[in-house]
């Protein structure tokens, strides 16, 4: 078996008082796609900044193509491409100017960085613009040169920072297809995202962090699993009846994630059996709709999470 | 595993290499907006014509060692303080590219940092001589600055103002490396550039200056900058004094150039 593309052992990282990170273990096999999945602040930016060698951790240790990102953070940097969520591009220049200016850096000669900027600009489908300076882009045409940038040198590994953020749909979807290219040719990819949808369709491997912890680790089929076979999702009259719902489930022994803004309230089942007994301890509540399915990602990622919180 | 061979196949580039790559970005910067390069070599103008009239409206004949003339006195100081706005542009600049994701772009890349801060000083100090050279160009040819030091004294006090300058650079890449906020960064611009160009021997002979101020003016190494400008000008210093204006300088300039390359490798904060 190859060595793990990324592997990390009882990683953290303090922010003076504050623990972004708080010993987070995991590997990710080469030529794998792993999602990251969180909400702000648990520590998905941190833990990419630091396999990207753009910031130290405070304990652990964390290798990336089989190279400590400390001791040899120059080695890693000739290994990795990094998308971060703000755009890094510069702004004035071409897109083909961005792209040869990086190519040259990592050590492509003139010719050879001009030959590889024409062929990711046809790649990206950036060719009609691409002669005007980056700044007149739109949004979703500079990510796109943006993850170009990020993959001139043909990187091992490729970290994408919540690659998708502030793209339209057909924005992201050309992005998802790009990213499933990279990743069929051999690219590994750590990639962070709010989005489950995203992290159900590109990874082949989830890990949950929240609050610089991994809460769950496995594939989303495995994920959903743990949850539970079946999941109610109870719409309410009124915030008090979702209080109220929740606190008469869980007095019934489940495991309800109440969500007040949308006066909904989740149910993860051991199985179809237990419908009665759910809709039994819902009476005398005010219930607008019920809906049975199986478990979504959303399901899976807001019982964890608050799982977490709740334990803190 | 022909995604790794790729990189394997580019040589790593060398420190010159790195270096011409990032300086020729920044210049690119520097010189994409022309209203700006205009802009920026008239500043020294302006304060040549203004100071020139105010200040020489009441420097009288004989106001001035050896009868200078106070435009003559005045344009040697020119030289040397022009740079401090240079220098102030290195530090806003660099601020600025901090806070945009490039800098975090170049951060990931196998690129020497300090090569970084390198063609920023390059940069900024192209800029200011081509602020000089338009500078003493129009001395010359609209004030009749005619030093007595003739070309090779001209050409020495540019190199010198040069050398001055690079050192002041550093000195605010320092400030910008260390801090990171724009906000303090202008802030403690305007607290420093008053004093170190009106607390100097640029405007008034140290020796007419209050005693208090003289005493500023002693301490303040701008005005060894200027003083050495001026005797490779209009002369009448002691030869001594270019070698006592860059030590007076280089020191500075070395420390902070150092102490910037730490500052500017502590992690960007988000």
């Amino acid at each position: 078996m190859s060595a793990p593309a990324i592997r990390t052992i009882g990683l953290t990282r303090r922010f003076g008082e504050v623990s972004a990170l708080d010993g987070v273990d995991m590997e990710v096999a080469a030529g794998s796609v792993l999602a990251l999945l969180g909400h702000n602040g648990a520590g998905k930016t941190t833990l990419v900044d630091i396999l990207a060698t753009l910031l130290p951790p405070s304990g652990g240790r964390a290798e990336v193509a089989g190279l400590d990102v400390v001791r040899h953070a120059a080695r890693v940097r000739r290994r990795i491409g990094l998308i971060r969520q703000d755009t890094a591009v510069d702004q004035a220049l071409s897109g083909p100017a961005n792209l040869e200016f990086v190519a040259r850096l990592l050590g492509a000669g003139r010719r050879r960085a001009r030959e590889r900027a024409a062929e990711l600009i046809r790649l990206f489908g950036l060719r009609e613009a691409a002669e005007r300076p980056v700044r007149t882009y739109s949004g979703g045409m500079r990510r796109r040169l943006d993850l170009a940038v990020g993959v001139v040198g043909r990187p091992a590994v490729l970290f994408l920072d919540e690659p998708t953020t502030g793209l339209d749909p057909a924005g992201r979807m050309s992005l998802w297809e790009t990213i499933g290219r990279l990743a069929a040719e051999g690219t590994t990819v750590l990639l962070t995202t709010q989005y489950l949808e995203e992290a159900d369709r590109l990874a082949d491997h989830i890990v949950v962090l929240a609050s610089g912890r991994v809460v769950a680790s496995g594939t989303a089929a495995r994920l959903k699993a743990a949850v539970g076979d079946r999941c109610a999702h109870v719409t309410l009259a009124g915030p008090e009846d979702v209080a109220a719902a929740a606190a008469a489930l869980r007095a019934g022994g489940y495991a309800p994630v109440p969500d007040p803004a949308r006066r909904t309230v989740t149910v993860p089942m051991a199985a179809a059996a237990d419908v009665p007994a759910v809709v039994r301890l819902l009476d005398g509540t005010d219930i607008t709709e019920l809906n049975l399915t199986g478990p979504t990602l959303d399901d899976v990622y807001l019982a964890l999470t608050q799982r977490e919180e709740s334990r803190v | 595993m022909t995604a790794v061979a790729q990189v394997e196949q580019w040589s790593h580039p060398g420190s010159f290499t790195q270096l011409r790559l990032l300086t020729a970005r920044q210049l690119r910067h520097a010189f994409a907006d022309r209203r700006a390069v205009v802009l920026n070599l008239v500043q020294p103008l302006v304060m040549l014509t203004l100071f020139g009239q105010i200040f020489g409206s009441i420097a009288g004949p004989g106001a001035l060692p050896g009868g200078v003339r106070y435009l003559d006195y005045l344009m040697p100081a020119l030289l040397v303080t022009t740079g401090i706005g240079a220098a102030q542009h290195a530090g806003i600049v660099l601020v600025r590219e901090m806070g945009t994701g490039m800098t975090a772009r170049l951060r990931s890349l196998p690129v020497n940092l300090r090569l970084v801060l390198v063609a920023r000083a390059v940069t900024d100090l192209t800029r200011a001589a081509l602020q000089l050279l338009v500078l003493l160009a129009c001395g010359a040819a609209l004030f009749g600055f005619v030093p007595s030091g003739g070309v090779p004294g001209m050409v020495g006090a540019l190199v010198l103002a040069l050398a001055v300058i690079w050192s002041l650079i550093w000195v605010f890449l320092l400030i910008a490396a260390w801090l990171r906020s724009l906000e303090v960064l202008t802030g403690i611009a305007f607290l420093v550039t008053y004093p170190l160009m009106f607390a100097s021997s640029a405007f008034v002979p140290v020796e007419k200056l209050p005693g208090w101020l003289r005493a500023v003016a002693t301490l303040n190494p701008v005005t060894y900058a200027i003083d050495a400008a001026r005797d490779l000008t209009i002369g009448g210093g002691s030869a001594a004094s270019p070698a006592v204006g860059l030590a007076a300088t280089a020191p500075l300039g070395v420390a902070a150039m150092l102490a910037a390359f730490r500052a500017f490798r502590r992690p960007l904060s988000r």
